[in-house]
C-alpha cells in the first residue's frame, strides 16, 4: 500500500511563535522524501503534523487527495520511527509488533503471520521473544522500523532515525533502509539535519530554513543547483565558499571581482544577473590548488585535511578570507606554502542580496 | 609491582573495618527487636523476679497461646488487613489516575490544582481530625471499614509521587501509541501503567505500612471492639499494669502485630530500599 501525500498552505504558531509559514508541498507515491534543515526550521514539526501529533493551525493535509488533518494519528493510515524509537520497554518485541494490529482488532493469526513477514524482511526472527532492554542500539531501531512494517502502512515517517547509533551503524542502517524502500515501494518521508543521509537517501530532498522551504529537488539538483545561500552553505562539506564580489556584466558572462581584484571568470549569463552586491560562491572540488601565480589567485595554506581519495587545503587569501581547494590524495602541499587557486569558472555561483541563486548554463 | 600489592592490602583492612562498623550498627538497631522478642517467651513472673532471665532458659510460648487465645485478636487482624489493604488499593488506584492526569493532561486550572495537593502535604492530620470526626459522624461513617479508609484515600504524597513518575516516562511512547491506535485509556493501562510498577510498590508499601500502625484515626473512629484495627485492639488489652504485671505478653502482642509488616519488608525490600534511597527502579 502507498500513497501520496499533499500539504496544502499549513501553518503552525506555538504561541506567538511561528514555526512554520504558509508552506505547501506534494510527494509522490512510493517517493523517499526527506525534510533537510538545521535545528528548529520546522522539518520535524511539519513530519508530526503529517503523522497527526500536531494539530495544523491553518491549511490541509491530504492523503490521497482525502483530507487526514483532522483525524488521529491511528486513523491516518501511517507508521512512524522515533528518534528514540519510542519501543514499549515492557513489551517483547513480538508483543511491541502486535500491539497496533491488536487495538484495530486483528485476527490473531493474520498478527502473527504480519509479525513473522516483518521479521524476515528485517532479518530479526531470533529476537522476537526479547525485550526492548535487551537489545542493542542497532537492534531497537531494526524492532521499531518492523513495528512501522508490519502495520502496512501508506506512508512511512522516520523523525532522524539514525542520530542515535554510532558512526558505522549508521551508514550500515542507511543503507538498509535504501534496500527496504526499494523492497516495500513505499512513500517514506524522512527528517535529518545530516546532509549525508539526505543526499544518500532522498530521491526528493526538502530543503527547510527559518520556517519555510528553501528548495526542493533531487539530491545533485540540491548540490549542483542550488536555489539560495543558504542551501548552498548547508549542502556539501566543506561548505561551499563565499566571496563578496561586485560583478562586471559588460561581456556575454559576468565576471565577479573580489576586493582584492581578484577576477574570476563566470558562465553565468549577464543578461539574466542584475544590478546590485553578490555573493560568489564555489565548492571546494571546483577550486583547484595549482603552482602559486598560475590560477585565479594565491593564498597561504593555513590547515590540510588528508581525505585519503582527496586533500583539503585551506588557503588564506591576501584580505584574510579563507578558501578551501581540493587537491590530490597525496598532495605534497605543506601548511604555510604559498599556493595559487585556480576557479572553475564553470561551476561557480552567484547569490543576490536577497540570497537568490544563479547558476552558469546548464549544457 | 608492590604498590598494588600494599593497596589490596590497606583496601582488605578498610573493607574489615566497614564490616565491623556495620555489624555493630545492625547490634544496635536489631538489639531491641531482640529484646521484644526475648522478653515474649518469658514467664511474667520470672522477669519481675530477675529481668536478666531473659538470657536463660526456660523459655515458653505462653504469651503468643495467650495472645491469640483471645479470640478479638484475629477480628482486629481481618480489620487491619481490609483497612490496610483496602487504602493501599485505593490509594494506588486514585493516586496513578490522578497523576496520569496532572502529568499528561491539559485542563484548566491544572497547575493550581497541583499546587493545592501539594499543599495538603503540609497539612497535619491533627488539624483536620476534630473536623473530620464531626463530618464522619453526621454521615454515620464512624465505625465502619469506609471510615476507617477513606481519610487516607487523599494521598497527597501519592499523588505527587505518581505526578512525577509519569512525567519522567518519554511521551513518545504515549505518541507511538496514538500512532498505534490506542485509545487514551488502553495508553494508560497498557503502556504507562505498567512502567510504574516500581513507583507503585514504593506507594503501595509505604501506605500499607502506614495504614498498618496506624493508631490515632481508628482510636476515634473505631469505638465498637468489633471494629478495632490491630493497633487500637492491641492497646485496648493493656491493663494500667501491663508494664509491670504483663510485660511478657505485651511483647508477645507487639511481635504479633509486627509480624505482617516483617513479611512485607521481606517480600518488597528490593523497592523499600530504592524508596528510601530515593532512587528509580528501572
Amino acid at each position: 500500500m502507498t500513497a501520496d501525500i499533499e500539504i496544502r498552505n499549513v501553518s503552525k504558531h506555538f504561541g506567538a511563535m511561528t514555526v512554520l509559514d504558509d508552506l505547501s508541498l506534494f510527494i509522490k507515491a512510493r517517493e523517499f522524501i526527506v525534510f533537510l534543515g538545521p535545528s528548529g526550521c520546522g522539518k520535524s514539526t511539519l513530519l508530526r503534523m503529517i503523522a497527526g501529533l500536531e494539530t495544523v493551525d491553518t491549511g490541509e493535509i491530504a492523503i490521497n487527495n482525502e483530507r487526514i488533518d483532522h483525524l488521529p494519528p491511528g486513523k491516518r493510515g501511517i507508521a512512524m520511527v522515533f528518534q528514540s524509537y519510542a519501543l514499549y520497554p515492557h513489551m517483547s518485541v513480538r508483543d511491541n509488533m502486535a500491539f497496533g494490529l491488536e487495538n484495530i482488532g486483528m485476527p490473531r493469526d493474520l498478527i502473527d503471520a504480519r509479525i513473522k513477514e516483518s521479521a524476515r524482511i528485517l532479518e530479526m526472527e531470533h529476537l522476537l521473544e526479547r525485550k526492548p532492554g535487551q537489545l542493542s542500539g542497532g537492534q531497537r531501531q531494526r524492532v521499531a522500523i518492523g513495528r512501522a512494517i508490519v502495520k502496512e502502512p501508506k506512508a512511512f515517517l522516520f523523525d532522524e532515525p539514525l542520530s542515535n547509533l554510532d558512526a558505522a551503524l549508521r551508514t550500515r542502517t542507511r543503507i538498509e533502509l535504501a534496500q527496504l524502500h526499494q523492497r516495500l515501494q513505499s512513500t517514506m518521508i524522512f527528517v535529518t539535519h545530516d546532509q549525508v543521509e539526505a543526499m544518500t537517501l532522498a530521491d526528493r530532498i526538502v530543503v527547510m530554513n527559518n520556517r519555510k522551504i528553501e528548495q526542493i529537488g533531487s539530491p545533485m539538483e540540491i548540490y549542483d543547483r542550488p536555489a539560495t545561500k543558504f542551501v548552498a552553505g548547508f549542502v556539501g562539506a566543506p561548505a561551499m565558499n563565499f566571496v563578496e564580489a561586485m560583478l562586471d556584466r559588460s561581456s556575454r558572462n559576468a565576471t565577479a571581482r573580489f576586493a582584492d581584484g581578484i577576477a574570476v571568470q563566470t558562465e553565468i549569463a549577464s543578461d539574466q544577473t542584475i544590478d546590485g552586491k553578490y555573493t560568489f560562491g564555489i565548492r571546494s572540488e571546483d577550486v583547484r590548488i595549482v603552482p602559486a601565480g598560475q590560477g585565479n589567485a594565491d593564498g597561504v595554506v593555513d590547515v590540510l585535511e588528508r581525505l585519503g581519495e582527496r586533500t583539503l587545503v585551506y588557503a588564506r587569501l591576501g584580505d584574510g578570507q579563507q578558501i578551501v581547494g581540493s587537491d590530490a590524495g597525496n598532495s605534497r602541499v605543506a601548511v604555510g606554502d604559498k599556493v595559487g587557486l585556480a576557479f572553475d569558472g564553470r561551476k561557480s555561483h552567484l547569490f543576490g542580496e536577497t540570497g537568490r541563486a544563479w547558476h552558469a548554463r546548464e549544457v | 609491582m608492590r604498590a598494588p600489592a600494599i593497596s589490596i592490602k590497606g583496601r582488605a583492612f578498610g573493607d574489615r573495618v566497614l564490616l565491623a562498623l556495620v555489624i555493630l550498627l545492625s547490634l544496635v538497631m536489631v538489639a531491641p527487636v531482640l529484646w521484644v522478642i526475648g522478653l515474649s517467651l518469658k514467664e511474667n513472673a520470672e522477669l519481675m523476679a530477675n529481668p536478666n532471665s531473659v538470657f536463660h532458659a526456660p523459655y515458653t510460648l505462653k504469651n503468643y497461646v495467650n495472645t491469640i487465645g483471645t479470640s478479638s485478636v484475629f477480628v482486629w487482624v481481618f480489620n487491619s488487613i481490609i483497612v490496610s489493604g483496602g487504602l493501599t488499593l485505593g490509594t494506588l488506584i486514585l493516586s496513578s489516575l490522578a497523576g496520569y492526569g496532572f502529568a499528561r493532561l491539559n485542563f484548566p486550572g491544572r497547575n493550581v490544582l497541583f499546587v493545592i495537593v501539594l499543599f495538603g502535604l503540609a497539612v497535619p492530620e491533627q488539624a483536620v481530625l476534630v473536623a473530620r470526626h464531626q463530618i464522619f459522624s453526621m454521615l454515620n461513617f464512624h465505625n465502619t471499614y469506609h471510615g476507617l479508609i477513606l481519610p487516607g484515600l487523599s494521598a497527597s504524597f501519592g499523588v505527587f509521587l505518581m505526578t512525577q513518575y509519569f512525567k519522567a516516562i518519554p511521551k513518545e511512547l504515549d505518541e507511538a501509541a496514538m500512532l498505534d491506535n490506542a485509545s487514551r485509556f488502553r495508553t494508560f493501562w497498557k503502556v504507562l501503567l505498567p512502567l510504574t510498577v516500581p513507583a507503585q510498590a514504593t506507594l503501595g508499601i509505604f501506605t500499607f505500612l502506614g495504614a498498618w500502625n496506624d493508631y490515632l484515626w481508628p482510636l476515634i473512629s473505631a469505638t465498637k471492639k468489633d471494629m478495632y484495627t490491630l493497633t487500637v485492639g492491641m492497646a485496648s488489652t493493656q491493663t494500667n499494669f501491663a508494664q509491670s504485671e504483663g510485660i511478657g505478653f505485651l511483647m508477645a502482642q507487639a511481635v504479633f502485630a509486627g509480624a505482617p509488616i516483617l513479611i512485607v519488608y521481606l517480600f518488597f525490600q528490593k523497592y523499600i530500599v530504592t524508596a528510601v534511597s530515593g532512587a528509580a527502579v528501572r
